[in-house]
Order: C-alpha cells, then structure tokens, then sequence
C-alpha cells in the first residue's frame, strides 16, 4: 500500500492574515481583552447575585435550563403495581457500548404476566457515554433517560454504581399504557 | 449411487438417503424443526419443504432420493411456503423471547430472520396455554412456545426409553405431557430434551434465568461422571462479559454443561451427571498446604513431604482415578520407582444412582480408571503391614484402613476433615482448572480443557509429583 502524503484540506473561509495581524501584539492585546472582559463581567454578575451569571456551583446548584430530550440519568419505569417493568431481558447491557449494565434475573411463577424481573440492575455512571442506546434497544420501555443529570460527583469510581431501588424511585413514571393479560391457566409450577 | 441434481448442481447421493440428507451432504443447508439425526422420521414441522421439478413441493427428510431428480431447495414457491409454515408455527407462539432461556440460539428465531422477517399477520387473539408446567424436578416446560415437533417424546421413546412424555389434547390446545406412570424425574437421561427443543419450551430449571446465552462461551471438556467419559462443553462467562458488581462467583462457575457431540463416545447425548458437574467442581476448596493441621509456607509442606519420603523404608501410594492421564504418567516418571502403588477409586455410586444402562452410564464412576489401571493394580482390601508411609492422591479414601502407625501424605482438591489429619497436606487444582486427556473404558481418549483460573494457593498435581521427587520451585 503506498503512503500518500497527508494533504490539509482548504476550507472556504480560511482566515487570512495582512499587515496588522502579523504585526502580533496588538491583536493579541484585543483576544485578551475580550477573555477578560467576559471573565469580570462574570464574576461580577455572580460576586452580586445578579442573574445571567454563566457559571454554576455543580452539584450544589444545577442549571435549569436542560433541553427536554437531554440524556442524563436513567429511570426503570414501573407498572401500575410500582414493581419494575424490566423483564431482565438485558437487551440494553447487551447493547451498551460501556458495558456498564448488569443484570440480575429471578423467577416469580406466581406473576404470571411478569414471571421474570430483576434481583439486581445496577448501572455504572463511571462508565456510561449517555449515549441512551439502552432506551432505544428495550423492548419494554423499561428504561428512560430523564434530562437531570445524575447526581454523582465523588473520587471513587467503584462507589458510581446506582442500583435497581434507586433507579425505580427517585423519579418514578409509570407505564400504565401497556395492559398486562393474564394467561388463561397460568400459575405457579405444579 | 444416484445422482441427482439440487438446484441445478449434480451430486452423488447414496441409495437410500433421503433427500435431506443428501443435501446436507453436499453441503446445502435445509432447515428444520422436527428433524433430528438420531431420531426416527416425523414429518410434522413442513419446515424443510423443497421443490421437486415436476411433482412439486414435498418434505425433504421423508423423501428418499431417485436417480435424476432434480431438487432445488430455494425456489420462489419454496420460499413462499417457508414463510408461511413460519407464520403457521407463529401463528399461536408467545415471542416472548425476552424472557426465554433459548434466545439467542432458537431455531424459531434463526429461521424467522433467514426466511420470514414479518411480524404475525393473523388478527386472531392467541391461544393461551400452559406457562410453567413441572415436567420433574429438573425441567420446566413452556407450552405456549411448545411448537409441538414431538422431538423430545421421541427422545424419550427412542433413545433414553423412558417412554416419559406423550401428547395429550388435538389440534391448537394440543400439549406435550408426561405419561402418568412413568415419571421423567426417573429418566437419567432427561435434560437432552432442553437441548433437542428446538424452541425455548423445554426449560432447564438449573439455567432458568440464569444468564443470556450470548454471555457465555463452551470449553470442551471430558464428564469426569463415569467410566465413559463423554464429550462435553462447559459453558462459563465470556472474559469480557465478566461482571464487575454482581456476584464475582458468577465468572468463575460453570453456567451449564451441555453435550459436545462425539461420536466415539458418547454421540449427542449426554446423562444428567454430565450436567451437574457444578456440583462436583464448585465444592469448598482446600487452598492451604498443611502439616497436621497448621497451615504452613508450600516450601516447607514440600521440604517436610519429601523429608518424609527419602525417610521411608516400605512407601505405598494410592493413586486417583480422576487424575489425567499426563499426572499419572508424571506420578509413575517422578515417583514411581519409590512408591508402590495402587489405584484407589476415588468415587462411587451415590443412592439412587443408576448404576449401568445400555445408552450410557457405566458402573465406574470414575473418568480414568483406564489409564491408571494400565499402570498400577486396584487397591487390595488390606493394605500391606509394615507400610511406614502411604501417599493419598485424591478422594475418596477409607483413612481408618490404612496402616497404623504409618505416616500420611494427602493430596486433595477440596475441604474435608481429612485434610487437617495428615502429615502433609497439599491442595490441589480440579479438572476444570487445567488441561489433560483421560482415557474411557474402551480405550478412546478424550482432552478436556481449562476454564477458570486456579484458586491462589492450589496446586497442579503435575507440579508437584515433579517437586516431590527433586526439590524445584513449584509455582501456585
Ligand atoms: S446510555 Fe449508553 S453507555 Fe449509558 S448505560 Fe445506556 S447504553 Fe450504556
Ligand atoms: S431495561 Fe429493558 S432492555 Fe434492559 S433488561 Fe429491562 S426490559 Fe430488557
Ligand atoms: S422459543 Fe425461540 S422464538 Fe420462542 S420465545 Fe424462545 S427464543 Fe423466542
Ligand atoms: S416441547 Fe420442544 S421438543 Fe417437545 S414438542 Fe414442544 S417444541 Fe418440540
């Protein structure tokens, strides 16, 4: 295989530069200015409490201003009984590009609609891209990512793992529009 | 031999073959459900229709094969009917693939997405049925996923001769159940069903819900259950599927053990020992080299053992039937000329246990007898007086009918009570933890491989017949 020679592609609006530019010190000064301008400005509006302040005190404080659809912390979702809607199917751990889901099945033959749910669902935030691949490949609308950003800012990366009771109850939204049938002469293993 | 032609390549078939078989001969995959090599002809699943040039569409696995026919497995007509046979067999399937154990490695899943790809287009609710019915202790069964191929009543009619399961009801509420008198809890051979299912109707209680199937990777290894030795695969977690907060346990323990066909030994099948191997393996493990119960350093377990071996005037072994064939063959080089040995049987038939069939299962229940056996004799019931230091290797040793008075070196792969009586104690690794071949009772050897690491601190029994011989560091 031959090596070509790397050639810089030219964009059209490549900056060009004449006498003034190249004289250096003075447009230096002006990129300097406009930093500091927007620094003390800043620091100001926030020194004084005033709003527009551009910098927030995370996680103490959090912006409120989120786009709707912002991935951020994961949500399991629940039936209208409040028992998880995960049938542990691990779809979304398969899927996850982090690898970052574990999933602990367990086996219920009383529930005869939900005969398989999970121990364990333990997400780890040390490692998640937010990249709602879960949400997408869940076949159960299970899992939801809600535009708050989980709360988890701490020095060590094993304590990052949030568990199934958490995920189900810090803001918990039901899926009441799936109707679970009952299976004529299900029941528990005879 | 007939030659006929399968989509328009001539091939030679043998007379009497069907024409599936012939294609699958030459190498032309035809799908089916009901199908199954070791068992008879059922015809029901329509799944490996082909065209026949000029008598239509016909089953391939009851079709014998003529000179001059021409075959095509892959016409337009034959891929209209494969999609609607899988509509037929979907037509009352729950698809609950999400929480089915076979996911992943379904034959209804592979063939919808070779050769269906739609979702159901029947408008009619479907029939409800069963979910969990116990078939034994061991197997549940689904029968809304059942698609009623009747492999596993012919199992057990034809191979395992349980005569366990039939079918009761017509038409859509048709359901496989055990026949009243004839328990398939007694049928030893029963867990192969959940394999030949080629739906996830068949359920093995032990793996339900256990893992996805596509977290785990097969080793081939040997059942060490009895003399035959069958062909298995153990099934552990992928590396790179090793979990990070659940139980660390579940990476370094057999998922479940399923047959690795060999026909040699043991063909597809395999006995539900095979499939309990957890249950010998995943036991207390003894990690610590001991002299009378102290734990000491490996190097002064050593020192100590052959101390106790250069010191000896009359030493007897007793060597393992569950060793490999490499550490007997190490045992006899190292030691051999020292010790008198003996083949001790390390394990024998529990309560309950079927002792000897026609199928399978033999009345050794130990994987190497064999080879040991060409080596050493069996263990006289009396051992002989004047023994001054017996060497046991492995389990299942009578200690109060050794020789008094005479000194004891244990080797042992688990915790026992044993363990701490001995002189010199060294524990050892398990089958499931290296590499080795056994030789079966008809002389066909078999490797089995590693799956998991050694527990910090045993040892290979290889090492340290070695180190016993000639002092040598041994690694752990
Ligand atoms: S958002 Fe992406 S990285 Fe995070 S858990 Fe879901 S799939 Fe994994
Ligand atoms: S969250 Fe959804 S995809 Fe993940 S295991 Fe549960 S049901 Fe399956
Ligand atoms: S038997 Fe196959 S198709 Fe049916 S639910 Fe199980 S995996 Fe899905
Ligand atoms: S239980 Fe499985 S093997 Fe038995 S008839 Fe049904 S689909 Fe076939």
């Amino acid at each position: 295989m031959s090596k070509q020679p790397h050639v810089r592609r030219r964009y059209w609006n490549e900056p060009s530069m004449g006498w003034w530019e190249r004289a250096y010190v003075f447009e230096v000064g002006r990129g300097l200015g406009i930093t500091g301008g927007v620094f003390l400005r800043n620091m100001w509006k926030w020194i004084t409490g005033r709003k527009g302040a551009l910098t927030t005190y995370y996680p103490e404080e959090k912006r409120a201003d989120y786009a709707p659809a912002n991935r951020g912390k994961h949500l399991l979702t629940q039936r209208p009984d409040g028992r998880p809607q995960c049938v542990a199917c691990n779809m979304c751990a398969t899927v996850c590009p982090a690898q970052c889901i574990e999933i602990d099945a367990a086996f219920d033959p009383d529930d005869a609609s939900h005969p398989k749910y999970p121990a364990r669902f333990e997400i780890d935030y040390s490692r998640c891209v937010f990249c709602g691949l879960c949400v997408e490949a869940c076949p159960e609308d299970a899992i939801r990512m809600a535009p708050e950003t989980p709360d988890l800012p701490g020095f060590d990366r094993d304590r990052m793992w949030v568990g199934r009771d958490e995920l189900l109850s810090w803001n918990p939204q039901r899926d009441v529009a799936k109707p679970y049938p009952v299976a004529r002469d299900a029941g528990p293993p005879r | 031999m007939p030659e006929i032609l399968i989509n328009g390549q001539k091939f030679e078939a043998e007379a009497g073959q069907t024409v599936l078989e012939a294609a699958r001969a030459a190498g032309i995959f035809v799908p089916t459900f009901c199908w199954h090599p070791q068992l008879s002809t059922a015809g029901n699943c329509r799944m490996c229709l082909v065209e026949v040039e000029g008598r239509g569409l016909d089953i391939a696995c009851n079709m014998p094969v003529s000179a001059g026919m021409r075959v095509l497995t892959d016409s337009p007509e034959v891929r209209a009917h494969r999609r609607a046979i899988l509509q037929f067999i979907t037509l009352n399937h729950p698809v609950d693939c999400g929480i089915c154990d076979k996911a992943g490695e379904c034959s209804l899943q592979d063939y919808h997405y070779a050769y269906n790809g739609e979702a159901s287009i029947s408008a009619e609710p479907k029939v409800r049925s069963t979910k969990y019915y116990n078939l034994s202790s061991r197997i549940l069964l689904d029968n809304e996923r059942c698609i009623l191929c009747l492999r596993c009543t012919r199992f057990t009619h034809e191979i395992s001769k349980s005569m366990a399961l039939g079918v009761e009801s017509r038409g859509d509420v048709s359901v496989i159940r055990p026949v009243a008198d004839r328990p398939l809890g007694d049928d030893p051979y029963s867990d192969n069903i959940v394999d030949l299912c080629p739906v996830g109707a068949l359920q093995s209680r032990q793996f339900l819900h256990k893992t996805r199937v596509w977290y785990l990777e097969p080793t081939p290894s040997v059942c060490p259950g009895c003399a035959r030795g069958c062909s298995v695969n153990i099934w552990h977690r992928k590396p790179e599927w090793h979990v990070k907060t659940l139980d660390p346990a579940q990476n370094q323990s057999i998922a479940r053990v399923t047959p690795l066909e060999n026909p040699a030994v043991n063909g597809p099948w395999i006995c539900n020992k095979g499939r309990d191997l957890a249950r010998i393996f995943e036991r207390r493990r003894a990690t610590e080299p001991m002299l009378q119960g102290s734990p000491v350093a490996l190097e002064t377990a050593l020192e100590r053992a052959r101390e106790l071996i250069g010191a000896a005037r009359h030493p007897l072994a007793l060597v393992s039937n569950w060793g490999s064939n490499e550490e007997l063959d190490a045992f006899q080089r190292s030691l051999g000329a020292v010790f008198t040995a003996y083949v001790k049987s390390d394990s024998v038939p529990q309560p309950g246990e079927r002792l000897e069939d026609e199928l399978l299962i033999r009345a050794d229940k130990n994987p190497n007898s064999a080879a040991a056996r060409a080596l050493y004799a069996d263990a006289p019931a009396r051992l002989p007086e004047g023994t001054d230091l017996v060497l046991v290797w492995g389990e299942g040793c009578d200690f109060g009918a050794l020789p008094r008075g005479a000194r004891l070196i244990f080797l042992n792969a688990y915790l026992a009570p044993e363990n701490g009586h001995a002189d010199v104690f060294l524990p050892t690794s398990v089958q499931t933890e290296r590499d080795g071949h056994y030789t079966n009772f008809q002389g066909v050897i078999s490797g089995f491989h590693a799956c998991f690491a050694k527990p910090s601190g045993a040892l290979d029994a290889e090492a340290l017949f070695r180190s016993l011989a000639a002092p040598a560091r041994v690694h752990a």
